[in-house]
């Protein structure tokens, strides 16, 4: 194979001077501009640590983004991938209609963020005003209405791992633990769901990771109202960068953070349910 | 067996609840995108009537206001590019590392993982800037972008996919006198097409959807359909719930008629990308 | 088959690649006006598309989003098409784009002002023109009120909307009509305090406005409130009462009920009071459009008039309109110096020559500051006609456009959240109070 690396210019060239130009350079540069105050980037005066202090010490904006994020996150990950389960679960039973279910359920998942916004404000907004409340009387409303709409996105989307993961395992394993007698739970928690780690893993850093970065969502359904409550961190950077002069650094301190944040959860997770992939 | 049967019908049942929950909030939209503007907020899930009934006004209204074609078009256009760009680029660069070791080739590998985990925040002021800079803040200069952004996933389920592919079929290829080239897209690219159909479905599920890209790149001179949508919100000095509903059903349609047709491969795809990751 | 497709889709690639690389010659706009007026969007789009059959110029106009100027132009003016012409919203936003603004104090534009002082000066150069004058207040519907002042069993003794001069009396009525609701058919007295994000201007920042002008006032350092104001640190919102007492009056006597408040955009509120749903609504005359263009209007144009915004603060009985201006245009000072030369070319054939100024009267509506509008050159609607009469009469005492001075957008931002809470509930009036004071300390 040593004549292919001569190739290297053509192969790799265009992937790379685009990887290049549309991430690595960003990606510097944002953690550059992190330790400095710009405007335009070429105004931009190193400041040391001061944007990454201001973050969290001018106001709570940030940290409470986070922790709303953390919040909507550990919520929407579990009632998801229990809901996306069991679904997997009953569709690969011998139901009738399996295939039209999977196809209604996943179909949520094709539509965009923003669409997928104004849509549940309407029916949330429908739904409450006949007790007199709108979607932004109570951050409640707003982080519940962001759970409920991240569900209807993304269950059909993990059921269709699940259901992977379930077909995989074999009948012979199933049928023996039959003739040993095991009752449906025992088969569920011993054969199961250890069977599908590999699908947990995946399903886990994909709600995990999207819970993290959702943006468009928030920002049709809520726009972080009322007064920022329902503000993830993703849409508390984007309004600290673009609405507020003299931030642009602080918004960017944050994004480094964020980063951070998203990377080590991510990293974590991956760690641990792998680590449990290879005990089973 | 009776029991059985019984189980059936009730999972039966419980899915039919599911799937009405489902396709319920669609359903609402396309039934308010028929009613006046001001009768939708306060009462969506009413029907409309005779008084509230008002034909497609609102979709005449919400094409003329967003310029709904224009954006469809463009999101059409930057979606189908960007998709076969990403296909094309990132199955020749995985095949590429897999095959030629080297330093510089796994720094690379691990530099495009590495991007997949890192929020678009970080780097979404300084990407636009360089895309301004370097004059790619146009329809074609932002498939360029995108096949940057989407690199890292793509390669990275390429390269899961052609390390089972046994390489003596390419050494009897080369051996046959077919150069690099030929030998990528005669024999390896064939069979990395499975791969590639979920490659491109993702990276379709992603780009069409996609909206802050857009919006800060190329967002006030081209609209894609979610920028446009979320114009009419907030341009033109009022919302118009009732274009907003038209332009919400009409965003769909397309979706809907995608997934229909390519139903069989995007939920393989789907199911097969979530396997190699 | 396989292999032409794969063939036809490298074929593409690569010339997308190579075309977007090469840049294709990326055109430079010479006039790139970007819009601040949503609800002005299209009628701008008609005079760039006249102006270009005129003069073969071409004029490029962007409309900002609502509450999203900022931003845009943020984003826009650091790119290499950049406006040519943009808009700052006073001193404040001057501050902001200094670094961006042309001196134009020999330009025709400049001379044009009928009160120089009106522009935005600094070192003896000018760098922003204001182009519109506005004025708000509460806007009623007259046949309403009449109907209200013939009822048979009302409390008070007002009989005329004339008669109302001081926060009592506005008080005194409201209430009075909002138990007669059903005679005088009508689901409110005001329409909904609109308090979306982003549609909470007429509140944090319109109706602040007045209290705030009375404590600036007081400083007598300054001959001139939006002086006093920016040169305030520290504010002691000694008026709070006095913005409490209305806010409060709007939104016990409105259509809608407190928690809803939150969801209800402008245009939800100048539909209620179009299709005669209410008798009020606090906006400005700008708001004409918005009632003219609701489908079901069934308000006379005659009976729409504007009355002062009452706080009862002491000394209101004369008190007007508040006018002023918002809208100050600049031109780029990083713009090529032909395109400069086009941009105060297209602005000053809108503001002088016959066509641009029908435009400017007739469809945009604008009360201009310009001495090249002749008297009668004065936009023909209900309420900027009122605004006239309440300008040209001396007997009332305009209250100026103060909230120039207002910090920043943050300081407006948070104001108007914290108006959401209160309403809902979730805090208390001195926190919001308090609000007020620590932002404008901490945004100044």
């Amino acid at each position: 194979m040593r004549t292919v690396k001569r190739y290297f210019p053509l192969f790799v060239m265009p992937t790379l001077i685009a990887f290049l130009i549309a991430f690595v350079i960003p990606f510097l540069m944002g953690i550059y501009l992190s330790f400095t105050s710009f405007r335009t980037v070429a105004d931009a005066e190193f400041v040391g640590f001061s944007n990454y202090i201001r973050a969290f010490s001018e106001d709570n904006l940030f940290l409470n983004s986070l922790f709303f994020t953390v919040k909507f996150a550990v919520v929407s990950v579990i009632s998801i991938n229990v809901l996306a389960f069991i679904l997997a679960l009953m569709l690969t039973k011998t139901i009738p209609g399996t295939n039209l279910f999977r196809t209604v359920f996943f179909m949520p998942n094709l539509i965009g963020g923003i669409v997928l916004g104004y849509i549940w404000q309407l029916i949330i907004n429908g739904f409450l005003y006949r007790y007199g409340y709108s979607i932004t009387s109570n951050p409640n409303f707003g982080f519940w209405g962001l759970v409920i709409l991240m569900n209807w996105q993304m269950i059909g989307y993990m059921m269709i791992i699940y259901i992977a993961g379930i077909q995989n395992i074999s009948t012979d394993i199933l049928e023996a633990a039959k003739v040993d007698g095991a009752g449906a739970f025992t088969t569920l928690t011993r054969i199961t769901i250890p069977s599908v780690m590999p699908s947990i893993t995946i399903c886990l850093f994909l709600t995990i990771t999207n819970s993290f970065k959702l943006f468009d969502q928030n920002l049709a359904l809520t726009a972080g109202a009322p007064s920022k409550q329902t503000q993830m961190v993703a849409l508390d950077i984007y309004n600290t960068f673009y609405s507020r002069s003299g931030y642009e650094g602080v918004g960017q301190a944050k994004a480094v953070v964020f980063f951070i944040v998203v990377a080590i959860i991510a990293l974590l997770q991956l760690k641990i349910t792998r680590g449990k992939e290879v005990e089973s | 067996m009776g029991k059985q049967k019984l189980k059936n019908l009730l999972g039966f049942l419980i899915l039919l609840f599911f799937a009405v929950l489902f396709i319920m909030p669609v359903a609402v939209v396309l039934m308010n995108s028929f009613k006046s503007r001001f009768s939708i907020s306060q009462y969506p899930f009413v029907l409309p009537d005779a008084n509230t009934f008002v034909m497609l006004e609102n979709y005449t209204e919400g094409i003329k206001n967003t310029g709904f074609f224009s954006a469809f078009g463009w999101s059409l256009f930057i979606t189908v590019f960007s998709v076969a760009a990403i296909v094309v680029f990132t199955s020749m660069t995985a095949w590429y590392i897999v095959r030629v070791k080297g330093i510089f080739n796994s720094i690379l590998y691990y530099a495009l993982v590495f991007s997949m985990i890192v929020p678009f925040q970080m780097v979404m002021f300084t990407m636009s800037k360089t895309a301004n800079a370097l004059s790619l803040d146009n329809p074609l200069g932002i498939v360029f972008i995108y096949l940057g952004f989407g690199a890292g996933l793509s390669v990275f389920m390429f390269t899961g996919f052609i390390k089972s592919v046994p390489v003596q079929i390419e050494e009897a290829a080369t051996i046959d006198g077919c150069n690099a080239v030929q030998t990528f897209w005669q024999i390896v690219f064939p069979i990395l097409k499975p791969t590639a159909i979920t490659v491109a479905i993702l990276n379709t599920m992603w780009i069409w959807n996609d909206y802050l890209l857009p919006y800060l790149v190329i967002g006030r001179d081209y609209k894609t359909i979610p920028v446009a949508i979320q114009y009419l919100k907030g341009g033109y000095g009022s919302v118009d719930m009732g274009a907003m509903m038209a332009m919400l059903v009409l965003a769909i349609i397309p979706v809907v008629i995608f997934y229909l047709t390519c139903q069989k491969y995007i939920i393989k795809g789907v199911a097969a990308g979530a396997v190699k990751g | 088959m396989k292999k032409r497709i794969i063939s036809f889709l490298i074929a593409v690639v690569c010339c997308i690649s190579c075309l977007s690389l090469a840049g294709c010659g990326k055109k430079k706009s010479q006039v790139y006006f970007l819009n601040f007026k949503p609800e002005a969007a299209s009628v701008y789009e008609e005079i760039a598309k006249t102006y270009e059959e005129e003069t073969g110029v071409k004029v490029k106009v962007v409309t900002a989003a609502a509450n999203t100027y900022e931003q845009t132009l943020k984003s826009e003016i650091a790119k290499s098409d950049a406006p040519t012409i943009f808009q700052v919203n006073g001193p404040i936003g001057y501050d902001e784009w200094s670094d961006y603004c042309l001196d134009i104090k020999d330009s025709k534009l400049y001379s044009f002002l009928s009160d120089d002082s009106l522009a935005i000066k600094e070192d003896g150069g000018v760098y922003a023109v204001p182009y519109v004058v506005e004025g708000y207040g509460i806007i009623y519907n007259n046949a309403i009120m009449d109907k209200y002042f013939a009822l048979k069993n009302k409390k008070t003794d007002i009989d005329s909307v004339d008669e109302i001069d001081s926060f009592e009396e506005l008080k005194a009525v409201v209430e009075d009509m909002s138990a007669n609701l059903e005679a005088l058919g009508i689901d409110g007295v005001f329409a909904s305090t609109s308090l979306a994000s982003g549609e909470d201007w007429r509140w944090q920042t319109h109706l602040l406005n007045i209290p705030l002008y009375h404590e600036f006032r007081e400083n007598e350092e300054y001959d001139d409130p939006t002086l006093a104001g920016l040169n305030t640190k520290d504010i002691k919102f000694k008026y709070s009462d006095n913005f409490k007492k209305v806010f409060d009056l709007y939104t016990e006597n409105s259509i809608t009920g407190k928690t809803l408040l939150g969801s209800k955009s402008t245009a939800d509120s100048m539909a209620e009071f179009a299709l005669g749903q209410v008798a009020m609504v606090q906006n400005g005359n700008w708001a004409w459009s918005q009632i003219a263009e609701v489908e079901g209007n069934t308000v006379d144009e005659d009976d729409i008039k504007f009355m002062p915004i009452y706080t009862g603060v002491e000394g209101e009985k004369n008190q007007g309109l508040c006018i002023g201006t918002e809208n100050y245009i600049a031109i780029n000072k990083n713009a090529t110096e032909e395109q400069q030369k086009a941009s105060l070319a297209f602005l000053e054939w809108l503001f002088s020559s016959d066509k641009g100024k029908d435009y400017v009267t007739n469809r945009l509506d604008f009360i201009t500051p310009f001495k090249t509008f002749s008297e009668d050159e004065l936009p023909d609607d209900p309420l900027a006609r009122e605004v006239v009469r309440y300008m040209n009469d001396d007997s009332y005492e305009t209250v100026p456009w103060i909230f120039t001075s207002f910090p920043s957008e943050e300081f407006k931002s948070s104001v108007g959240s914290g108006m959401l809470d209160y309403v809902q509930g979730g805090k208390k009036w001195d926190e919001l109070a308090k609000i007020v004071k620590d932002k404008w300390k901490s945004e100044r």
